[in-house]
């Protein structure tokens, strides 16, 4: 099976002939084909073009797509600061359009169209399109675009101080997050538009299960309900991150059968096939510090016993990293992963 | 003074106001223990310390999570902020001190300033450097300072790749520079392999192993 065929065929519920490998690499194929690592946020056709020729180089079966953790910042009027340090792979905050409570009366919703990234992501995505390559639409979750609007430590501090206010905040990421898929389904038509939601800062690593019940929980249930009504392809839930308190909520989300839950390493396979596996597709974990620490030999039994694992999952298994394969990853180590699929998946 | 009775409730409500996240009190009962002559050490250590103590347990029990930490923080540092100039001097015993700082790429720094309010609470002597630090400053830092450890974190796979090379920059300038690491990326056997002398999962855990790595280096 060509790589679409076979994640087409997951996705559908119909037989494939190997598990298939979604790899997260973004800065990894700008070094890879010699491109600046800010390439990959700041120009589309490098950043599909680095994509697409490190996927060819290696033969996995996830298509170039365009994305960022601290999406919500730029686009709701704080300043991104693109990669360019040695030790630097991804977009990080420059300043943030909320520090206090006054500064949510400037506050408006991001004209779609027009804010922040957002049109160099639209850029990217016909190109998806041009090169039959499944359009994707890559944003944070609703918390995670909330603490990408004003500093985590402020949004931490109004969960308890200013519960209101907090709420008032992901209220407003979560209908954002609705407006731009209406403009991705709009543009691309019902059906041919597959999501990612990154939901990182909802980790207990962050916030308590019980705050997660209360500041995550509702507006991530409105979004799977949206997303099913809005005829989304796949949406993919990435939670990475000690999730394991959070499982029961994640859970109940609305999900279509071709949605896929993404975990960590804190989350063990068996675990999250226990708790989504009838209900969706099931991706991860392996961890990406030992993608880039580790040796090939760990690193191709991890993938071995992770492949094992997922295997059991009822709806299907994606092998995949915990979250970004890092940037200065051996390509040996990430060539090990795509040699451990092709056998044992 | 007051009496002994009466001192133990001004300590038992600056510890319950660092572990209710109620700064109003805080600062309230450091007041109360100023103007009712509490020996302002005492309460700093044996209520305002004492109680982010106690939070560090809830931290690593997970039973507080960052919300509760941060606004136990506040509370600490309103308390400390009524009862620090009154500390008297001669009192102090020579404290601890720690360089601290989010390596040079990343630019998160909530896991590196609950640990700066943990080693805070304990006595220390912190010295931060903020976030995105460049790795000559910790070198220049430390000849400037010769703390008794160095605390370097990173949350990003990619920035946790400057710690081994800050750790190889202090040791050049001083072998027996003891360095302390943490970050989501990291693990023990990472931190091993780095070289540091020490590894922290969480803020809770920081102090503890602080302690275990300078006595071991006496």
């Amino acid at each position: 099976m060509k790589w679409n065929e076979r994640v087409d065929a997951l996705l559908k519920n119909e037989p494939i002939d190997r598990i298939p490998f979604f790899t997260f690499t973004l800065g990894f194929c700008a070094k890879n084909v010699g491109f600046p690592i800010s390439s990959i946020y700041n120009n589309p056709e490098k950043s599909f073009y680095a994509q697409l020729w490190t996927q060819e180089q290696y033969g996995y079966d996830s298509g170039p797509f365009y994305g960022y953790a601290s999406y919500g910042g730029a686009e709701f009027g704080g300043e991104i600061k693109l990669p360019n340090g040695e030790y630097e792979q991804a977009p990080s905050h420059g300043s943030f359009a909320v520090y206090q409570e006054e500064d949510m009366k400037k506050l408006a919703m991001p004209d779609v169209k027009k804010a922040g990234f957002i049109p160099l992501a639209m850029e990217f995505s016909h190109l998806q399109k041009k090169h039959n390559v499944p359009v994707s639409l890559v944003i944070g979750g609703p918390f995670t675009i909330a603490g990408n609007i004003c500093p985590v430590e402020t949004l931490c501090r109004w969960i308890i101080k200013k519960p209101e206010v907090a709420r008032q905040l992901i209220k407003l990421a979560t209908d954002h997050i609705k407006d731009i898929v209406n403009y991705w389904v709009e543009t691309f038509g019902a059906g041919k538009v597959s999501l990612q939601i990154w939901e990182p800062l909802a980790s207990n690593q962050i916030i308590s299960p019980k705050q997660f019940e209360k500041v995550v929980f509702p507006y991530v249930k409105e979004l799977g309900e949206k997303f099913i009504s809005a005829k989304i392809r796949s949406t993919l839930w990435h939670i990475c991150g000690e999730q394991n308190q959070n499982l029961r909520y994640w859970a109940e989300v609305p999900m279509g059968k071709a949605d896929i839950v993404s975990v960590g390493r804190e989350v063990d396979i068996t675990t999250a096939i226990r708790n989504f596996g009838s209900k969706c597709i099931i991706a991860g974990n392996i961890e990406p510090a030992f993608i880039q620490t580790g040796n090939p030999h760990e690193i191709y039994e991890l993938c071995k016993i992770t492949i094992e694992k997922g295997k059991l999952a009822p709806r299907g298994f994606i092998l995949m990293p915990g979250c970004e394969t890092p940037v200065n990853t051996p390509p040996y180590n990430f060539y090990t992963i795509v040699k451990a699929i092709k056998e044992f998946g | 003074m007051p009496s002994e009775e009466r001192k133990k409730e001004i300590l038992q409500k600056l510890y319950d106001a660092v572990v209710n996240m109620d700064e109003d009190a805080a600062k309230e009962w450091s007041q109360t223990a100023l103007n009712e002559d509490v020996n302002s050490y005492e309460a700093v250590t044996k209520g305002l310390a004492a109680g982010m103590g106690k939070v560090g347990e809830l931290y690593t029990n997970l039973e507080y999570f960052v919300p509760e930490l941060l606004l136990c923080a506040d509370a600490l540092y309103a308390g400390l902020e009524i009862l620090r100039p009154h500390i008297k001097v001669d009192k102090v015993e020579v404290k601890k001190q720690i360089i601290l700082g989010t390596v040079e790429g990343d630019i998160h720094d909530i896991g590196k300033n609950l640990v700066k309010v943990m080693f805070e609470a304990a006595g220390w002597i912190v010295h931060d450097l903020g976030a995105d630090v460049q790795l000559h400053r910790f070198v220049e830092e430390q000849k400037r300072i010769n703390a008794d450890l160095i605390g370097l974190s990173a949350l990003m796979t990619t920035s946790m790749l400057a710690i081994p090379k800050a750790i190889e920059m202090l040791r050049a300038d001083d072998p027996a520079t003891a360095v302390i690491v943490g970050g989501a990326p990291l693990t023990l056997e990472i931190a091993r392999s780095y070289g540091a002398d020490g590894y922290a999962k969480s803020a809770g855990e920081a102090v503890k192993e602080a302690i275990r790595i300078v006595n071991l280096k006496k």
